[in-house]
């Protein structure tokens, strides 16, 4: 079997690699701007699901504010918008500072839906096929595979703890914080317990019974993945080059 | 030489005061079904792990007796020779099937057991035509019901070609269209002449047992209508 997607997932780590690491180097809006925008080209063209990223970056918008007034206040930059007597509060540099913060966040956010286009399963043997040991790429999986059943378990009992009329939102935060390491217990419980099971179905399906093991999907890159990987290197170390050396 | 034999089995888990499992014999011949009932917290599962390896491989505690496997110690085998001998299917679908589609689930095991690719190909539309879900392949499982699930898990099973094959409550998240399909198969099996042991607490599930026995104060006996 060969994998049903386009283009290899090993391709897609690659450009993504690119992207992610180009957001976290560069200082310039501009070009943050344009990271961002190839981001969302590229996983328009690979049918990303961009909605979930969408709502994700949605909550972020509210950082802006927190990391604008953050940077204000402490490494003030730029002319000031609204001060406290001599107290710069918001200043155009910390303005720039949390869009630049948004802008890389958003980079991440969209790049995660481009790799989410291949499975799981593609990843780990995308990985596996770069020698990184099976083991390793599994366990990713796994944690990737019951990461929405993790989730699953944090809502049941809160609703559970909500059904005994515990209501949350009008707790102060203090006391929620308190009820909050209760929950704990039983969620960490219920994962140690399914996390057992799980290793008891791997172990009777013959799990690392032998150091090697054989792959019945193999990944084949064609010359499309040959060409975008070595496109996408040339062009993150041609923007470091332009960017660091130049000071362009 | 019988396919699963116990002989004078004793397990004491690791904190625990008593025995789970206190002289436990029992010995299963070649295409035959067993179904072992018992209450909530018998030993019926711990059972089942000391017939599939998991005991002593991977769950420890004081345990004593033998537990054979086609006339081989279970104690002294490889997980690898264990898994080809004898497959387990549990309770809980949801942390039996970890891949994101069917065929890569039924694939794991053979993977594994490092068998080529044409022959893991071969096993997964065997294990798939033998519990009739040859239509879900490319499927992922998340989307199946619990039924279908189990039926996957079962698949995923047989691709190992074990003779022996556990099955640990498998009907008890199961709603009544998914347990007639499971029934159907489990029918399939036996004629195909494995070797079953069915653990259960619903005598509605026994239809195809040829023997029924019960775990009570950790001892096996035979049922004789009541728990």
């Amino acid at each position: 079997m060969t994998a049903p997607t386009t283009l290899d997932p090993r391709t897609k780590l690659v450009m993504v690699l690119c992207l992610s690491s180009l957001a976290v180097f560069i200082r310039d809006i501009y070009v943050l701007v344009g990271v961002l925008l190839l981001s969302f080209l590229i996983s328009v063209i690979l049918k990303g699901n961009l909605f979930p990223a969408f709502k994700q970056m949605k909550r972020l918008l509210l950082l802006i504010v927190v990391v604008a007034v953050a940077q204000s206040l402490f490494a003030p930059a730029g002319r000031t918008i609204v001060a406290l007597g001599t107290v710069p509060i918001l200043t155009t540099g910390g303005l720039i500072q949390g869009a630049e913060f948004i802008l890389r966040m958003a980079v991440i956010v969209v790049s995660a839906t481009i790799v989410a286009t291949s499975s799981y399963r593609e990843i780990v043997q995308g990985l596996v096929q770069w020698k990184i040991p099976y083991e390793i790429a599994f366990m990713v999986s796994v944690a990737i595979r019951f990461l929405p059943m993790l989730i699953e378990e944090i809502k049941d009992v809160m609703l559970a703890i909500q059904l005994r009329g515990v209501e949350l939102q009008k707790i102060p935060l203090r006391k929620r914080l308190r009820i909050y390491s209760y929950i704990l217990t039983p969620i960490v419980i219920g994962t140690v317990i399914k996390a057992e099971k799980l290793a008891a179905a791997m172990e009777t399906r013959a799990f690392r019974a032998y150091p090697q093991r054989t792959s019945y999907m193999i990944l084949k890159m064609a010359s499309i993945d040959y060409m975008l990987i070595s496109f996408s290197m040339l062009a993150f170390i041609s923007v470091v080059i332009v960017y660091y050396m130049w000071g362009i | 030489m019988f396919p699963v034999e116990l002989k004078n089995l004793y397990f004491k888990y690791v904190g625990k005061q008593t025995n789970i499992l206190d002289g436990v014999n029992l010995a299963i011949n070649k295409g035959e079904v067993v179904a072992i009932l018992g209450l909530s917290g018998s030993g019926k599962s711990t059972l089942c792990y000391c017939m599939n390896g998991l005991i002593p491989h991977v769950y420890k505690g004081e345990l004593s007796g033998e537990s054979l496997v086609f006339g081989s110690c279970l104690k002294n085998m490889k997980i690898a020779d264990i898994a080809t001998k004898v497959g387990t299917v549990f309770q809980d679908p949801d942390t039996q099937l970890f891949s994101p589609t069917v065929e890569d689930e039924i694939a794991f095991g053979p993977e594994n057991l490092c068998i080529d690719r044409e022959e893991i190909g071969r096993r997964i539309a065997s294990a798939l035509e033998q519990v009739g879900m040859t239509n879900h392949r490319l499927a992922s499982p998340d989307h199946l019901s619990g039924g279908q699930k189990q039926l996957i898990a079962i698949a995923s099973v047989l691709s190992l070609q074990p003779e022996v094959l556990i099955f640990d409550e498998i009907m008890s998240q199961i709603d009544e269209t998914g347990k007639t399909r499971i029934k159907e198969v489990i029918r399939g099996l036996k004629k195909s002449g494995k070797t079953i042991v069915m653990v259960e607490h619903n005598l509605d599930n026994l239809d195809e047992a040829d023997r029924v026995m019960v775990i009570l104060k950790g001892k096996l006996i035979n049922f004789t209508g009541k728990l």
